[in-house]
């Protein structure tokens, strides 16, 4: 690694109505390092990072990139000099191949329109490299024009495959995007950059999308890009994701820069205290639960998903007041299913549901509601809240018909907003000066999700399902969401946790299951739980290496109730 | 010399721009409507003096907009209801007519005193309406059917319907132009003591009071809202979409239904086979520029009113067609449109050479 830096921002200053984005940030990155951005939602990590990609102007401070001061005003001179972007959000168009999508936005004319014509003979209508095409190839209006609107794949797409090889890329350049996986998508966005033959590569939270293996094999990825003398900067607020791939990391927060520190030399706990500004408990303090009555009984549930395709294959599980059960599998294995199963959303097509011993198959989603059942859905602003009404109205949206908000027919505004100011404050969720005038989507995703909890736990459930609570939260907001799940749970509610996070998992769960293509593949609880073990039950290896569940036996002579023990324990 | 546009898509609103746009919009429509009067070889300005001016000034002109008005509020609430939860209505034209047929119907062949006919009237062309929407309702909610084509279609059919029913049994046996007979004089909304407008005005003031206060102050408003705003989130929360969504069009088609008949019992007297007025169509933009409150509906209403009767006495003064009516109308919908876009994106507009690069000059809000 070079230690002399490859791109300085200097004094770094935005503003924006209201708000100083970035005051006065200094980053330095060394040539081939990968260098964490860390911070909380709102520490200004995106804004540093937008100035740097063009898409924003700073309004005080200089970039320089390999010693020359940079003058960026759009993302097209940021890839001009060499820097290269991965957003969270992938910019990719399903319905178009690989190649496609690789030099969306660059001019690839057909091959007898270039202007060093390799290959004659391109695809399609352009190439067939004939005499009358060659000829009209050479005139000079009409060369203009097809240089700008026809194009050609066969160049770009060996160079693609050439790419794609040299770093070790498994990506098909032919195939649509549509039918690849996230993490493939997501090699195809860094293909994206490498071929605009950037030295920077910025990942924005590259791993909030994706499962904990196909992390790891970006982090290889990763690593083979810097050996290749790429400087990568890689935006995150997962402390564990900082350890494991970065070589420096500059801490933000509130658009202040802490300091920057060699990873090696500094603990999760010094950088938690960097970001969060005090110290942040990774352990948590658990009582023993008094566990009661089932609240949630399933029986050889199935379910099938959008797609009718069947994603629950007879699932048996209890939930009794008092404890957590933590559901731990790769996203995509009938987690989602489950958890709208056990809430009434999704019908199952075979099983019966009760809650709190009823039988509740069929029932609609406001039975449920109704038998104090709470859910903390996956997806946020699809299922969680209306994103453009106001936490008054989203306060709401379950308790709406309890007679505190009005009698009859009226709906009693005050009360609600009273309500929902009651939230607010309990959970303790910021940037909210007015519920009336706050609409969900103005929260960052820490908050919102503090005020779906507060939603759901205010109403004293007697089930609460909660999927993926704190995916994509900061790490203060993470802390809170756990502890107040565990709250609930001494106040005899049964929480049905579902997770990719073994840590959460085994941090919060009294029992802990594993979920495997619709199935229930292991039991075990956080004392006798191992995690390689999990990890690879949840990769499905019993299944597969047997080809039945016969490793999942001895764990399930563990009673499928116990009081658990009542000392710290810490997340490793 | 370099001229870029770049657009950037906004974090947030600004709240102006919510009280804004229907503002601009209707300013702007007629701003570029001139060009058309100019065409034409008329003064833009004596144009909208005509029709304006000479429309809000004169009893004449406050009357006939204040009538025109009653039909276009209705028919304007019953597309802004199904809006509300996310669903459009385009059929408000058919569920009129059908309206108005069925109110007719009953206003020839019932014999009552006008304290009894008058709202048994209304209530069967609400009715009548009602059930027109029942079926995209019913197809949508059940089936989730698309109710963007079926009720347009179905206003196709209520033509055909209204268009048999005109030239075939309910013809006048006297004469031999396609309409009915002359509604009775107890059929007739009798006309007001003061003002000379037809009762209509007040069936259409307390609809649009009665539906502000559904969407505002009670629980089923809520449910509305919400489920406008994220249906599936509200299916989570246990609301009931389908009843909601079967709600709303049931009751704007009810409403659509009350407009036609109170134009003929108000206005025409009778039903003829050319009754086409339109007033459905025009209720989309009217929706849509009051789209945040049932009385901001009712201001879009007399709005268009005024342009109706306006472009209609222009016609005459300054021998301008009175298709020039359609014109704005197109204009506004044009400009309605371009306005969420510029709600949504903020844009740059840079001028550069090549050598030297000036900072970007800034139009709307920051991103």
């Amino acid at each position: 690694m070079d230690e002399s830096p490859f791109l300085r921002m200097e004094g770094i200053y935005k503003e924006f109505p209201g708000a100083v984005a970035n005051d006065h940030v200094d980053l330095t990155v060394r040539r081939g390092e990968v260098h964490g951005l860390l911070g909380e939602n709102g520490a200004g990590k995106s804004t540093l990072m937008k100035i740097l990609y063009g898409l924003y102007t700073a309004d005080e401070g200089e970039i320089y990139l390999d010693g020359e001061r940079l003058n960026l005003e759009s993302p097209q001179d940021a890839i001009e000099v060499g820097i290269g972007m991965v957003h969270q959000h992938f910019m990719l168009i399903p319905r178009l191949s690989v190649a496609k999508n690789v030099v969306l936005g660059m001019r690839e004319p057909a091959d007898v329109f270039r202007d060093a014509p390799e290959v004659t003979g391109g695809d399609g209508a352009a190439g067939g490299g004939g005499g009358l095409l060659a000829s009209l190839g050479t005139n000079r209006l009409l060369r203009t024009l097809a240089s700008r609107f026809t194009l050609g794949l066969n160049g770009p797409e060996t160079e693609i495959r050439r790419l794609a090889d040299e770093y070790g890329f498994d990506v098909d350049v032919s195939a649509t995007v549509r039918e690849l996986d996230v993490g493939e998508r997501q090699r195809v966005e860094i293909l994206k950059a490498l071929y605009r033959d950037v030295d920077l590569l910025v990942l924005d939270e590259p791993t909030a999308v994706l499962t904990p293996t196909e992390a790891d094999r970006l982090f290889e990825t990763l690593r083979r890009l810097t050996e290749q003398g790429l400087s990568i900067i890689f935006i995150t607020h997962k402390l564990n994701e900082v350890e494991a791939i970065t070589d420096r990391v500059t801490v933000l927060r509130d658009g202040h820069r802490v300091g920057t520190v060699e990873t090696a030399d500094v603990t999760r706990d010094d950088l938690a205290r960097m970001m969060v500004g005090r110290d942040v408990l990774f352990e948590i303090d658990r009582s023993p639960a008094a566990i009661g009555d089932p609240v949630l009984d399933a029986t050889a549930v199935h379910a099938t998903d959008e797609r009718g395709v069947e994603a629950l294959s007879g699932i048996d599980l209890t939930v009794r007041a008092g404890e957590v059960v933590g559901v731990a599998g790769v996203s995509g294995n009938g987690q989602r299913e489950l958890a709208e199963v056990t809430v009434g959303v999704r019908a199952p097509s075979a099983g019966d549901i009760s809650i709190d011993g009823t039988d509740m198959t069929g029932q609609s989603p406001r039975a449920y509601v109704d038998n104090g059942v709470s859910f903390v859905p996956e997806d946020r602003h699809e299922y969680g809240c209306a994103g453009d009404l106001s936490l008054m109205h989203n306060a709401v949206m379950k308790e709406f018909p309890d007679g505190r908000f009005g009698d009859g027919l009226r709906f009693d505004y005050d009360a609600v907003k009273q309500y929902a100011e009651r939230l607010v404050e309990e959970f303790d969720v910021r940037g909210v000066h007015d519920t009336e005038d706050v609409v969900a989507n103005d929260l960052s995703g820490g908050n919102l999700q503090k005020f779906i909890l507060a939603r759901e736990i205010h109403r004293d459930p007697d089930l609460l399902v909660a999927n993926q609570p704190t995916r994509g939260v900061d790490v203060g907001a993470i802390e809170f969401l756990r502890k107040r799940l565990l709250d609930q749970r001494e106040q005899g509610t049964g929480v049905l946790l579902l997770s990719e996070n073994l840590d959460e998992i085994f941090d919060l769960s009294d029992r802990i299951l594993v979920i495997y293509e619709g199935e229930i593949v292991h039991e075990t609880t956080p004392e006798k739980g191992d995690r390689e073990r999990i990890g690879l039950e949840m990769n499905g290896a019993s299944v597969d290496a047997d080809g039945a569940e016969t490793a999942s036996e001895p764990d399930e002579q563990v009673p499928p109730v116990r009081a658990p023990p009542d000392h710290r324990r810490t997340a490793e | 010399m370099h001229f870029d546009i770049e657009l950037t898509a906004r974090e947030d609103i600004p709240k102006w721009m919510g009280y804004a746009t229907p503002v601009v919009t209707v300013l702007v429509a007629l701003a570029v409507s001139a060009v058309a009067f100019v065409a034409l070889g008329v003064s833009p300005i004596s144009a909208y003096e005509a029709m304006f001016v000479s429309t809000l000034t004169t009893e004449f002109g406050l009357r006939e907009t204040v009538i025109r008005a009653v039909p276009l509020a209705l028919a304007g609430l019953a597309v802004y209801l199904p809006m509300k939860a996310q669903l459009w209505n385009i059929g408000a034209e058919g569920q009129l007519l059908i309206g108005a047929t069925v109110g007719t119907w009953v206003g020839l062949n019932v014999a009552l005193p006008a304290v009894a006919l008058l709202p048994l009237m209304l209530v069967c062309a609400g009715v009548a309406g009602a059930a027109w929407a029942a079926v995209p309702a019913w197809l949508r909610a059940r089936w989730n059917i698309n109710e963007i084509i079926t009720t347009l279609l179905l206003t196709f059919v209520a033509v055909d319907v209204k268009n048999f029913l005109v030239r075939g049994p309910m013809q006048a046996p006297t004469g031999s132009f396609a309409q009915t007979e002359i509604l009775p004089a107890n059929a007739q909304l009798p006309t007001l003591p003061w003002f000379n407008v037809h009762a209509g005005i007040l069936v259409a003031l307390a609809v649009v009071v009665v539906i502000s206060l559904l969407i505002n102050h009670t629980r089923l408003g809520y449910q509305i809202t919400f489920i406008g705003a994220n249906h599936q989130a509200a299916a989570q929360a246990g609301m009931n979409k389908r009843a909601v969504y079967v709600f709303v069009l049931v009751v704007g088609g009810a409403l659509a239904g009350l407009a036609g008949i109170s134009e003929i019992s108000g206005v025409q007297t009778r039903l003829r086979a050319f009754f086409e007025p339109g007033y459905g169509y025009t209720a989309i933009p009217i929706a849509l520029l009051g789209r945040n409150g049932a009385f901001r509906v009712l201001l879009a209403a007399l709005f268009f009113a005024v342009i109706f009767v306006g472009g209609s006495s222009m016609g005459v003064t300054l021998g301008v067609p009175a298709a020039i009516v359609d014109v704005i109308q197109a204009l506004i919908i044009l400009f309605l449109i371009t306005a969420e876009f510029f709600k949504s994106y903020s844009i740059d507009m840079t001028l550069r050479r090549r050598t030297d690069r000036p900072n970007t000059g800034r139009v709307g809000g920051d991103t």
